[in-house]
């Protein structure tokens, strides 16, 4: 069996599917699957010939076949048949049945080839459609906090935390390509919506050997829907509480040689306050539009073209209170966030060994925010953001042997941001190469090497290696090491930034502007003392890690799967501000430095069993254990205190010492999924937990050692019920936090959510 | 009640006649103590929030730990205290510096501390979130004393101090009673020992 495969790719792209019948000239045998869509990426093998590729359309031409005894008729992702010559003869169309359970699902956020889960050396994990359905989620958070291993952390939106490391560290692709615009480092994870996700892909431990910055710990991609054929327009609404509504239109055509997808979708939310003691709400009310198209032509024999088009546009408002001479004003804030992602891709295949790959893809993010006195109407503040991101890039696949893939890809990428807080308009520049080889040297074992070269205008060069291997004790036992490295890039802000806190008196700059910002305050007569002295100015160095993780999957009877990775991430150079003069007003200037140490390690666990079709339960567990390398040196040297209850200070022990804030060291997922058979519903009830964690540091020594300084733990219960009909009509209700908790340690969590929606396949009726 | 007093005023004369003692070899070897200075109200300037100019001046608390009590500018101060901002007396040579250790445990004047004056420019006691004293916490706007921060100041008399400051919130609330927002800040509690023998020993 070929496990690497390189003929499938382009084929997985186009899908052009036009109708079966009629199709297939006299004696061409046509292979689908089990919903009767062609699979052109099947293969026919007769005896120990080479195995035949089927066309795009599924069919297999009799003449391409030596005849002999047996056939084997395979194709990635599905159970192989093995048919004998008479029965192949005899046969017009052969269906192949899907293979089940995740550890067969395609992934390509891996490797950037296909290849299913159980042939990849690292941990992966896949939520596919049904289990989206299942959450009844309207956002991407939603879908993703139910995860082993992933937190949802709020901080300048809601982030994603992933092996104990923060949203900074997380890429996050939107059909294998990049999406831009942070806040403060934090990827807002509600500006991606669920309605027309397939599934999402989450590839846990450092993956910059392919992908370069922000992959250091891991990569979120989400893949949207395309597929399907003909033509489908489906209609959908969800409603829930907090007069959320959420209306979509998806539309797909399937020509033979071109197709077209294109998604609309609405949300509107009034928010919610958790602390109503306090102004403001925690989550203030919003609408949004996005926008969707992916267009898919065959120009010609293996040449393909492919667009992605998506827009997005939100308004939020809200009210502030502000301290003032005269006392506290109330503001009205407006906050607006667009974004563009066009990104166009070309594949020519001349043959079966080879595949090339153009991308670009081009974004621009901007924020707007718009403050102004709730009596007087005036302008308050008004801060403006925009991100230019370009990038173009080749990649080559070649299928070496049955047994080898390697790809080469080469790229450049070209960014820019404007900011008022930013003094001019800002460029970076990179080239950047990958290279990966994929190997499966026996039936028992797959090898993926790789390394990723960048090369930037401003933070210099970095080479990302990384090694991942398998061994297959049996099919039902495998384990799994991978050793890579991972860089995160200086962003724009701590590179450029020039900000002045003008009420607390202090200043901070990038460190490219460090130096002229000082000089500039020198010549102010505003500079006491300088701390640091100019030649240590200025360096800002990627941060980087290296990472290990290692993990086994076990199916040890095939309604039950086992899979374990453990890990740990080193990163150095990681980058916070320190003071880099003091100022005659005692305050401070600030800049960014490369100064801090940590390490994250820790235990990711998923069981699932299924007893029956009907009846599935699962079971996820992660432990964390962060700590900073700092903090633990200057507690060696006994240099480091707290108060007692007393407020008497005693020195800190390493026991004391509770890790990074904000990281439960205990957290799981129970769920439970039932179909009524009667009734046809499904019902998917689900227990999400999290262990105490760090929340704020109270006793001013701003490390987490005290039991005041950890936020309880907490659960949530989940009950989704779908039903889908015969027409395809599909419905669902439910509600999230069937308790009703809240608290203000869990931002992201509002009471209880009731929700209900319905999905109507307008041509299907 | 009036007999506790009689017995204060007595225990108290007795205190004042022995401390007036004129043969130093007689004195008994007292321990020192750490006196506690409670809710000592220095506020920061009034300052305009969207310029950063100041509005209104505020004066500094004048502290002599001698006296054990605030004076003014003009009589033999130590330290004085504005917002977080702490000054040493450097007409009147007082120098400082500042170690981390638990506040009972310095028994000495460490050899490694370094001891600076208040310039026009610098101060001995650096200001600034987790620079000197205190640390800033954005989260829950407290400032908080950094635990193990001990002020070591040598006096105009060439005595030395300890000092630790425990709150600079009044009342000294704990950790749970504390709410930033509401607490009135500027209001220093703090503890020290002075050593008035002139050595670098705290015994």
């Amino acid at each position: 069996m070929i496990r690497i495969n390189l003929i499938k790719l382009n084929m997985m792209i186009l899908f052009l599917l036009y109708p079966l019948i009629g199709h297939g000239l006299e004696r061409d045998k046509i292979i689908v699957n089990n919903k009767g869509i062609p699979l052109s990426q099947a293969m026919v093998q007769v005896d120990k010939y080479p195995p035949v590729v089927a066309g795009s359309s599924g069919e297999v031409h009799m003449a391409q076949l030596n005849s002999g005894d047996s056939v084997l008729v395979f194709a990635l992702g599905y159970e192989s048949r093995h048919l004998s010559w008479d029965e192949w003869e005899k046969a017009e169309v052969i269906v192949l049945k899907e293979k089940e359970g995740e550890l067969n699902e395609v992934v390509v956020s891996a490797t950037r080839t296909d290849r299913t889960i159980e042939d990849l050396p690292m941990p992966v994990t896949v939520i596919g459609n049904q289990a989206i359905q299942e959450t009844g989620a309207v956002r991407l958070s939603e879908v993703l906090s139910e995860h082993t291993g992933l937190q949802i952390v709020s901080n300048h939106g809601t982030g994603l935390q992933m092996q104990g490391l923060d949203t900074d560290y997380i890429l996050i692709l939107l059909d294998g390509e990049p999406l831009i615009g942070r806040t403060a480092g934090t990827f807002d994870l509600n500006r991606i919506s669920v309605s027309n996700i397939e599934k999402i892909e989450i590839l846990k431990g450092p993956a910059s050997a392919i992908y370069g910055s922000e992959a250091m710990a891991g990569v979120v991609n989400i893949i949207t829907k395309s597929g399907g054929q003909g033509k489908k327009i489906d209609l959908g609404m969800r409603q829930r509480s907090l007069n959320t509504w959420n209306p979509y239109l998806d539309f797909g055509l399937r020509e033979k040689n071109w197709n077209i997808d294109v998604l609309y979708d609405y949300y509107k939310t009034d928010g919610y306050d958790l602390s109503p003691e306090v102004t403001g709400y925690t989550q203030n009310p919003y609408s949004s539009h996005s926008g969707q198209v992916k267009l898919g032509a065959k120009l010609g024999t293996g040449l393909s073209f492919n667009l992605f088009l998506r827009g997005y546009t939100e308004e939020a408002s809200g009210v502030l209170e502000v301290i003032e001479n005269s006392g506290t004003e109330l503001l009205d804030v407006t906050d607006q966030r667009d974004e563009i992602n066009i990104n166009p891709t070309l594949r020519y295949k001349p043959n079966n060994a080879w595949l090339f790959t153009l991308r670009n893809m081009s974004s621009v993010f901007t924020t707007n925010s718009l403050s102004k006195y709730q009596e007087e109407g005036t302008v308050f503040d008004i801060q403006d953001f925009r991100q230019f991101y370009q990038r173009t890039e080749l990649q080559t696949d070649y299928q070496f042997d049955k047994k080898q893939l390697i790809s080469l890809g080469l790229g450049f990428s070209g960014e820019s941001v404007e900011a008022t807080r930013y003094d001019d308009k800002n460029h970076f520049d990179a080239t950047y190469f990958y290279l990966q080889h994929q190997w499966d040297p026996s039936d028992k074992v797959n090898i993926v090497t790789g390394a990723r070269g960048d090369f930037h205008s401003v933070y210099g060069n970095r080479l990302s290696p990384k090694l991942s291997g398998q061994y297959r004790f049996s099919d039902k036992f495998s384990w799994q090491v991978s050793i890579g490295s991972g860089f995160k890039a200086p962003d724009f802000r701590q590179l450029l930034l020039n900000f002045n806190n003008a009420s607390a008196g202090y200043y901070v700059f990038g460190a490219k502007l460090a130096e002229d910002g000082l000089a500039d305050l020198e010549a102010k007569g505003l500079v006491a003392r300088r701390l640091i002295q100019p030649e240590n100015l200025g360096e800002l160095q990627a941060e980087h890690s290296w990472a290990i993780n290692t993990g086994v999957r076990w199916k040890p009877v095939t309604s039950l799967l086992i899979k374990a990775n453990l890990f740990r991430n080193d990163l150095q150079n990681m980058i916070e501000t320190a003071p880099i003069a003091q100022l005659v007003s005692g305050q401070n200037a600030f800049s960014y430095f490369n100064i801090s140490r940590v390490v994250t390690q820790g235990l990711d666990l998923d069981v699932s069993f299924k007893y029956n079709d009907n009846f599935s339960v699962s079971a996820g567990y992660a432990f964390l254990d962060t700590r900073d390398l700092d903090v633990m040196d200057q507690i060696a040297k006994g240099n480091m205190f707290k108060k007692d209850a007393n407020n008497q200070t005693v020195r800190l022990s390493k026991a004391d010492y509770g890790g990074l804030f904000n990281r439960s060291k205990h957290s799981g997922n129970l769920k439970v999924n039932y179909l009524e058979n009667r009734t046809g519903i499904n019902w998917a009830l689900r227990l999400i937990c999290r262990g105490q964690f760090g929340f704020s540091d109270l006793n001013g020594n701003l490390i987490l050692d005290d039991e005041a300084e950890y936020a309880p733990g907490w659960y949530t219960i989940n009950l989704t019920s779908t039903k889908s009909f015969s027409n395809g009509i599909f419905l669902e209700a439910g509600v999230n936090n069937l308790l009703d908790k809240t608290s203000i340690t869990q931002p992201n969590m509002p009471g209880r959510l009731l929700f209900v929606g319905i999905k109507i396949p307008l041509l299907n009726l | 009640m009036k007999n506790l007093s009689m017995f204060m005023s007595f225990s108290l004369a007795i205190f004042v006649l022995m401390a007036c003692d004129p043969e130093p070899e007689e004195e008994p070897q007292l321990p020192l103590v750490a006196e506690m200075v409670e809710d000592l109200s220095a506020p920061n300037d009034v300052i305009d929030r969207s310029t950063g100019q100041v509005l209104e001046e505020k004066p500094f608390q004048y502290y002599s730990l001698s006296e054990n009590r605030v004076t003014t500018e003009d009589e033999s101060w130590d330290v004085a205290f504005k917002g977080t901002t702490i000054r040493a007396n450097a007409a009147k040579n007082v120098s400082a510096a500042l170690v981390d250790g638990v506040f009972q445990q310095i028994k000495e004047i460490p050899e490694t501390a370094t001891f600076a004056m208040d310039t026009e420019t610098t101060l001995a006691i650096p200001t600034g979130s987790g620079n000197g004293w205190y640390s800033y916490n954005p989260t829950t706007h407290a400032i908080k004393p950094i635990p193990g921060k001990v002020i070591l100041l040598q006096t105009s008399s060439g005595n030395y101090a300890k000092v630790e400051i425990l709150s600079y919130y009044k009342g000294n609330p704990s950790d749970e009673e504390l709410d930033p927002l509401t607490a009135e800040g500027a209001t220093y509690t703090f503890q020290y020992v002075l050593q008035p023998n002139g050595t670098t020993k705290f015994e």
